[in-house]
């Protein structure tokens, strides 16, 4: 089997914008999280979230013209990391225009702002109907999910295939996983994968913070997301983007590409339980980390750190907890479990791309970010969770979960890079 | 590598449910197209809704349909009439799929008997289109965030409006709801994924299926898609993607219409193992991804000449009605040999050749696994050996087609 080797990396996120600034707020254990700038949400009940702050859309519009005029700004964030990414791996156009294309991406953009001008019509679809058969096209009311990978495909001239998985909070590490068998299997000769989301707009802050998921501490943003933590109430939104280059190892390092670390393996599963909780037992979650260590040949004794989905909702804690002591038995007591949203938020699709490429870093820096506002154990929640400050770390291979909402899981296995 | 079979098929379809009977109306003549309701002021003039659906038929008045939008409904009995029409369950029943026994369907009842596989065993791969959120659903929030000016008052949207809309909302527009409720209600809990948004999206979820068997990762896996296009935002949103843009200059288009299809894919040894009814095999597919439309031509060539079928090959093509991908459709297939006369009346559905979405009309995320479930039906009325083509071309970027056999 080919081994496949991670060489670019690109982040737009809460802690940062750039690799560089993403790292170096995360091993800071700098909270992302603040009260929503992008709207005006102070009528809602959440009030926070995880901006990427300071993020100059115009500049992205202005490199991509095909997304001018495009409402949807997890769209920007996706091409923003993308292009770092492709800058990063020092890929020529020629080397690139027969990658696979694989995104993953969230919740479809609604434009409210342009069906509330309809609203007061007796009926809503024809006079809706009747502007777009005017020609008022100009704005689109739905965004399809693949725009992004239609701008990146026409951009970059990449004829590998495109792949649009909209697989929630599991899409991002989805897409990594489905890269790294399509290039295993020879079916592609390299990836650009990633995935983005921004939930951070009325309609997505508005319909999660009804199910109660939500931290609604407006007052201390900084320390709203505390996954693990016995007095947690819920995870923040966040948004954000990462692309990451997959190609074969052998391959880079023939042309000397710098290698962050390689993916080994990847499994998912479903919960079948409900559309909103985990199933109480983590059965779903031990299934997808067994499928990883399966397809990475590795017995659970070899992971040396556990990238935790680690949202920050009662129930995701201690569920995730107890599954990853059921499938790495002790292994789990001796090594580090962190939670990067506790810095980011949850950026739903775009969390298990960003969260890979922080495992990436992890390995080839010698460093684990910390869960950060971790003071006060839960009983339930017993494992070492790198509280508080990054530590360095020794160990070869990292598994990172995404478990979503209707309970999709997944969960990538990497390794550190080394020439045997 | 495992030969795969199509051992199980579910149809929700404007031309009903059961998949002979899709396939013989079609082959009949018959068109389940209706007047648009918004037509005009769009120039598209029809579209083909799935009527009097009532899932509670097929899945018992559950209190989890009230969670579900219509294409997750749509999806989730197709998805329970292929596991039925397949003779197979998970090997322990979800608590809900227990509860929702009192359909007119019992759960496993069409084969209880034979290996029954365990959950984790059993794939699950979709796809689905563009946000499946309702009229009427967004019409309330919006209404209720107005302000006098009609604009979109956000304090009132805060204050009032979502005080009034139900938790349930954001799970009606995530994109993966479909599939989950599929997982619920089958108990399916091995490897997923979900595409979307286009034809091409929905191939791909039928491809990723395929391979999972045909290497061995599961013995068994569920893939299919559904589409719901016949909603007033649905059709509005389409022509501002101009996607129904030939209406405006032609006679004919894209008519847009809803539904889901479901199959079981097996190992095909095994599934003769435990007297499986076998419809075809999965002989090969082809793919072609499109950077642009003129591209096309170049594309769907390639795709017809990589996978490879014969030139008498059945085919169910992917010509929706739109002139400029049937015309491109129709040269591919010329140039490999097919009759082109068969190809030049595209309301007529010659011997050796269909075409389904004139008479469905297009369920775009779920027109891949529709096409390739009556490209089943159709091999196994054929002798053994009998190819047939499924070709899923369409909007997107992704093109492909699929060579089934005749069992």
């Amino acid at each position: 089997m080919k081994r496949i080797a991670v060489t670019g990396i690109g982040v737009v996120s809460p802690v940062g914008i750039g690799r560089e600034a993403f790292w170096a707020g995360l091993t800071a254990g700098r909270s992302g999280i603040g009260p929503i700038t992008l709207f005006d949400a102070s009528s809602f009940p959440v009030r926070i979230g995880g901006e990427v702050k300071g993020f100059d859309a115009a500049a992205i519009e202005a490199r991509f013209p095909e997304a001018r005029g495009c409402r949807d700004r997890k769209i920007l964030l996706a091409l923003g990391a993308a292009e770092e990414a492709i800058a990063d791996a020092r890929l020529t156009p020629a080397e690139l225009r027969h990658a696979l294309l694989c995104v993953g991406m969230g919740l479809e953009s609604i434009c409210l702002e342009d069906l509330t001008r309809y609203a007061q019509a007796a009926n809503l679809g024809r006079a809706m109907a009747e502007r777009a058969a005017g020609g008022h096209n100009d704005r689109w009311m739905q965004t399809p999910l693949d725009r992004t990978a239609q701008i990146l495909g026409s951009r970059y001239g990449l004829l590998g295939g495109r792949i649009t998985n909209c697989s929630a909070c599991a899409a991002g590490t989805q897409v990594i996983g489905e890269a790294w068998q399509a290039i295993r299997r020879g079916q592609a000769d390299m990836a650009l994968v990633g995935a983005a989301d921004s939930m951070l707009n009325p309609l997505g802050l508005g319909g999660f913070s009804l199910l109660r998921v939500l931290s609604a501490e407006n007052d201390c943003p900084a320390r709203a997301c505390r996954p693990f933590d016995a007095t947690r109430q819920g995870t923040v939104l966040g948004e954000g983007a990462a692309f990451l280059v997959l190609e074969p190892l052998a391959r880079a390092i023939a042309r000397g590409a710098k290698v962050y670390a390689e993916v080994l393996g990847y499994g998912s599963s479903l919960d079948a339980f409900a559309v909103s909780d985990p199933e109480p037992t983590g059965r779903g979650a031990v299934e997808s980390m067994r499928r990883a260590l399966r397809s990475a040949a590795l017995p659970p004794s070899a992971v040396d750190c556990v990238s935790a989905h680690g949202t920050g909702t009662p129930k995701n804690d201690i569920v995730e907890t107890a599954a990853v002591k059921e499938a790495l038995g002790s292994r789990a007591y001796e090594i580090p479990v962190h939670s990067v949203k506790s810095m980011t938020g949850h950026m739903i699709a775009a969390s298990g791309a960003v969260e890979a490429a922080a495992a990436a870093l992890t390995l080839a820096t010698g460093t684990v970010p910390p869960t950060i506002n971790l003071d006060q154990r839960d009983p339930l929640c017993d494992l070492d969770y790198a509280a508080c400050r990054a530590r360095p770390f020794s160990g070869t291979t990292i598994l990172s979960n995404s478990f979503g909402f209707g309970g999709q899981n997944a969960t990538i296995i990497l390794r550190k890079a080394s020439d045997d | 590598m495992a030969e795969v079979a199509i051992t199980g098929i579910g149809l929700v379809t404007p031309l009903g449910c059961a998949p002979g009977e899709a396939l013989d109306r079609i082959q009949r003549g018959e068109k389940a197209l209706r007047p648009s309701p918004l037509s005009p002021p769009l120039a598209c003039p029809l579209f083909a809704p799935v009527m009097d659906f009532d899932a509670a038929r097929y899945l018992g008045d559950h209190k989890t349909l009230r969670l579900m939008n219509r294409d997750a409904q749509l999806a989730t009995v197709a998805a329970r009439l292929a596991m039925q029409d397949a003779g197979l369950r998970a090997e322990e029943a979800s608590p809900i799929a227990q509860a929702t026994c009192r359909g007119d369907f019992e759960i496993g009842d069409a084969c209880p008997r034979g290996p029954l596989y365990p959950p984790e065993e059993m794939a699950l791969y979709g796809s689905t289109g563009l946000s499946g959120i309702a009229t009427e659903e967004i019409t309330r929030l919006v209404r209720e965030s107005a302000a006098p000016d009609g604009s979109l008052d956000l304090r009132r949207f805060g204050e009032t409006a979502l005080r009034r809309i139900r938790p349930v909302l954001s799970f009606k527009i995530l994109a993966n709801m479909p599939l989950c409720f599929v997982s619920i209600f089958e108990n399916l809990r091995g490897p997923n994924g979900v595409y979307a948004p286009w034809e091409g999206n929905g191939a791909q979820a039928v491809a990723a299926g395929v391979r999972a068997v045909s290497e061995g990762e599961v013995p068994c896996a569920v893939v299919g898609g559904c589409d719901v296009k016949t909603h007033d935002l649905a059709l509005v949103a389409l022509e501002q993607l101009g996607v129904l843009d030939s209406w405006r200059r032609e006679v004919s288009g894209t008519v847009p219409g809803e539904g889901a299809a479901f199959l079981v894919l097996e190992e095909r040894d095994q599934a003769v193992q435990r007297g499986a009814r076998v419809y075809a095999t999965v002989r090969r597919q082809a793919w072609g991804s499109a950077a642009s439309e003129s591209d096309l031509p170049l594309v769907l060539r390639g795709v017809r000449s990589r996978l490879g079928a014969p030139p008498d090959a059945l085919v169910l093509a992917a010509g929706d009605g739109e002139p400029a991908m049937r015309n491109v459709e129709c040269a591919a297939m010329a140039a490999d040999g097919v009759l082109v006369d068969e190809l030049e009346h595209p309301s007529h559905n010659a011997p050796t050749l269909l075409r389904p979405k004139m008479h469905l009309g297009n369920l775009f995320a779920g027109a891949a696994a529709v096409q390739i479930a009556l490209a089943a039906v159709l091999a196994a009325r054929q002798a053994s050996g009998t190819p047939v083509v499924a070709n899923c071309h369409g909007h997107g970027t992704e093109q492909a087609a699929f060579l089934l056999e005749a069992a």
